[in-house]
């Protein structure tokens, strides 16, 4: 395999695969990539057995083949070299050189064909239940961003550690996440055609937050989401992310959604995120609690934390119900808000101090937010 | 102005206990313990200690010095729940209690004394109200602080009470061998011997400085210690650190199936531990010990620790963690020789409590709850086991007759001991 590439190009792919590669591998031919010549283009490839990416480059090839080598390590030589166009070549067996100008580099390679598959394993009756949709890009990179935050980080809670497909009879796509505390939902326009067709689908979070990545400063490009059986498949351009769905299903959300959408408070996001943010810095990890204490057309937030101090702040509110003192973890509101838009007018929907509060922008009802109270009194 | 402790230790608890249950054990050598190869002392009865049977030590080395002695396998819900008898006699003297273990307790009575008597009062009535109460005796240590008070409590057991006024605490603690201090275990005391130290009257005669230099801050606690000093107070909430339960198996586990069976026996123990102290967790630990040798009868070892979004005494989301953790060690092939399921980072049960969406209705949260608090009064009253999760049925053979481990299911005779007790 020899190639020439563009310094600036081999960086901004090698950029792309960094997330995937494995860093801390029991299988060390993980945390290499794998670089393939043929024809035209040069493709990097680097998968962690959950979740594969593979990112098509500019390039001039002047002999086919492949190598493989510890991707972070070229990726950082290849930051520090002067922005010329440099070489790859196989360098006998097991070798790999990299070089530019007067600099000259031999690293180790892996035999290619021990590289495992980057698309993770896809099964024999797969090829029947394939789905797919095209959206600009923009729109899905805002449905993950609206939606991962509040999937499950916790290991132990599986079916929660990712986001939750669905089609909708609209042919809306709906992204559904949870973890077990509070619950995200987003619908956008996707124009699906076959909604019966569409499985359920929980896609990893690893996976989302390297697609989040690829869509993140997205203009116009389009996107397309595959799904096949046990893989969902995205493609952007010259880059495709692979993804292992998580087996195991997503707790019946339906129920836990209000249905009585009666008593609420309206308010500004950032007058509130603002006030949250300052006092959510006199709690503690352990101890996330705000009180929100609603009298007439006013909201009194506040924290208490024993050792450590107390805060209140006060805030004018469109009050659409009647009084109420309710408990809930900051860091949740926090969060929540920090993914909207500005300039939105929040609604908050409660019932009572122990029943799950619905959040929504006015301006955007298919995004809905519910998130359980907390007994802080 | 001066404080008044109470040490109060229960004699031969775990013994105690089922000599009073069972008469045909009174008056023997009875050694409570997993009876196993690899079983462990728990606790002996006073019959028992004349021999050299102690606590913690093997059980083969036990009965090699016993012979005759009867091996009982502990019931440790039962003991908790004489346990709780005796807490509740010792709350309505002070609500400064600092649990020790489930059979020992400081109380500070400075400011009792207007309401019960002298602190010798106090003793004198938690002893006798113990006895009648729960047939048990208790020894008590009395002093102006926790050091000298612990010390007390050991001098006349069983059945002890001894008071050691100020004036008389160096005279007291001074004769004593230097190993008596707290923190002072094998690899300190072989050092202080080396200096010619071998009782605290010795070490007191070095300076501060001498003994900081020596041992760092350790060596300021060794000084204070030694003039009788102790300023620690009786702290309510220093109740436990962490709860946990572990097991040794007779023979090494080399299947996970085998041993997912123990992590959930042990998670739901641990839950039903901290609902019983109204407490939740946020970090569960894993502790992993393989068949692997090390050398000098050691063995590797893996500790894993997760800490949850929310804390918990649910014994689902800690065996999930616990599962988690668990399939994270290396080597399993090589055989588990013990496992263990720990909960640590503990707080006060329903302080900012996270309630959780996927119930049908929010008061489920506390049905739950409730619903584990039925099962442990099922649990106390009629044996631990009596009602479990389906998936732990099919665990029973695999599992041994370890200290903390062991069900009424595995006693000798389970009918009879089970009409005894009612």
């Amino acid at each position: 395999m020899e190639c020439a590439v563009e310094k600036e190009e081999l960086l901004r792919c090698l950029y792309l695969v960094q997330g995937v590669v494995e860093k801390r591998s029991s299988l060390p031919i993980l945390s290499h990539v794998l670089i393939e010549g043929r024809e035209e283009t040069v493709s990097l490839g680097a998968t962690d057995l959950e979740i594969g990416i593979r990112q098509q480059c500019k390039a001039v090839v002047k002999k086919s083949g492949a190598v493989t080598t510890d991707a972070r390590k070229l990726y950082e030589i290849v930051r520090e070299l002067p922005p010329e166009r440099l070489i790859l070549r196989s360098s006998g067996e097991g070798w790999v050189e990299v070089s530019s100008g007067r600099s000259r580099f031999r690293m180790a390679s892996f035999d290619p064909k021990e590289f495992p598959a980057i698309t993770p394993t896809v099964g024999t009756d797969d090829k029947k239940v394939a789905v797919s949709v095209a959206l600009p890009g923009k729109i899905l990179g805002e449905m993950i961003e609206k939606t991962l935050f509040a999937s499950s980080p916790d290991e132990s809670r599986q079916n929660l550690s990712g986001v939750y497909l669905e089609a909708q009879p609209t042919g809306k796509l709906r992204m559904v996440s949870s973890d077990g505390h509070r619950l995200a939902i987003i619908e956008r326009e996707a124009g699906i055609a076959e909604v019966d067709a569409w499985p359920h689908a929980i896609l990893p979070r690893k996976g989302l937050i390297e697609a989040r990545k690829l869509l993140e400063k997205d203009e116009d490009s389009e996107t397309d989401l595959a799904l096949h059986g046990a893989t969902a498949v995205l493609k952007k351009g010259t880059t495709e992310l692979s993804m292992r769905l998580i087996e195991g299903d997503f707790p019946d959300y339906h129920q836990v959604i209000p249905k009585e959408k009666k008593n609420f408070v309206s308010f500004p996001r950032e007058e509130f995120l603002s006030a949250v943010r300052r006092l959510l810095v006199l709690t503690t990890e352990r101890a996330r609690g705000v009180k929100l204490q609603i009298e007439k057309q006013k909201m009194t937030v506040s924290v208490n934390t024993p050792d450590l101090g107390e805060g209140t702040e006060e805030l004018e509110v469109e009050n659409n119900g009647g009084d109420l003192t309710i408990g809930f973890n900051g860091r949740y509101l926090t969060e929540v808000l920090n993914v909207l838009d500005e300039g939105l007018k929040i609604n908050l929907f409660l019932k009572d101090e122990v029943s799950p509060g619905l959040l929504q922008a006015e301006e955007d009802p298919d995004f809905s937010y519910i998130i359980m109270p907390m007994r802080i009194f | 102005m001066q404080r008044r402790i109470i040490h109060l230790d229960m004699d031969a608890f775990y013994a105690a206990i089922e000599q009073r249950d069972f008469p045909e054990l009174r008056g023997k050598p009875v050694i409570v313990g997993g009876n196993s190869q690899r079983g462990v002392v728990a606790t002996a009865s006073y019959e028992a200690r004349p021999y050299g049977v102690r606590s913690a030590m093997p059980m083969m080395q036990a009965l090699k010095l016993c012979p005759q002695a009867i091996v009982v396998p502990p019931r440790r819900d039962h003991y908790l729940a004489v346990s709780r008898q005796i807490f509740a006699i010792l709350r309505s003297f002070t609500p400064l209690i600092e649990p020790v273990s489930l059979d020992e307790a400081f109380l500070d009575v400075t400011a009792s004394k207007q309401l019960f008597g002298t602190a010798r009062d106090i003793a004198q009535r938690i002893k006798a109200r113990i006895h009648s109460e729960t047939q048990l005796t208790a020894s008590a240590g009395i002093a102006a602080n926790k050091f000298v008070a612990k010390i007390a409590s050991d001098m006349r057991k069983p059945d002890g009470l001894v008071e050691i006024p100020a004036q008389e605490i160096l005279a007291f603690i001074h004769p004593l061998p230097v190993t008596k201090i707290w923190g002072v275990g094998r690899v300190t005391a072989q050092t202080l011997h080396g200096m010619g130290v071998q009782t605290i009257g010795d070490l007191a005669r070095f300076s501060r400085d001498a003994l900081v230099s020596r041992f760092g801050v350790h060596g300021d606690q060794l000084y204070r210690l030694s003039h009788g000093i102790d300023e620690r107070a009786v702290d309510p909430n220093l109740e436990v650190k962490s709860l946990g339960e572990e097991e040794t198996f007779e023979h090494d586990l080399t299947q996970d199936r085998d041993v997912h069976p123990v992590l959930l026996h042990q998670a739901q123990t641990v839950a039903q531990r901290l609902r019983g102290r109204h407490l939740v967790g946020w970090t569960i630990t894993v502790k992993i010990k393989l068949a692997e040798r090390l050398g000098e009868g050691r063995f590797r070892l893996y500790t894993r620790s997760h800490t949850l979004p929310s804390p918990t005494n649910d014994a689902q989301a800690i065996y999930r963690a616990a599962l988690v953790l668990y399939d994270a060690v290396p080597r399993r092939q090589l055989g588990v020789r013990l496992a263990g399921v720990y909960a640590s980072g503990l707080e006060p049960e329903g302080k900012n409590a996270q309630l959780d969406l996927f119930v049908s209705a929010p008061q489920q949260t506390d049905k739950r709850r409730q619903l584990g608090h039925v099962l442990d009064q099922l649990a106390s009253r009629y044996g631990e086991g009596i009602v479990r999760l389906g998936a732990t049925r099919s665990m029973r053979p695999a599992r041994s007759q370890d200290p903390g481990s062991v069900r009424k299911e595995d006693m000798h005779d389970p009918v009879a001991r089970d009409k005894k007790e009612r």
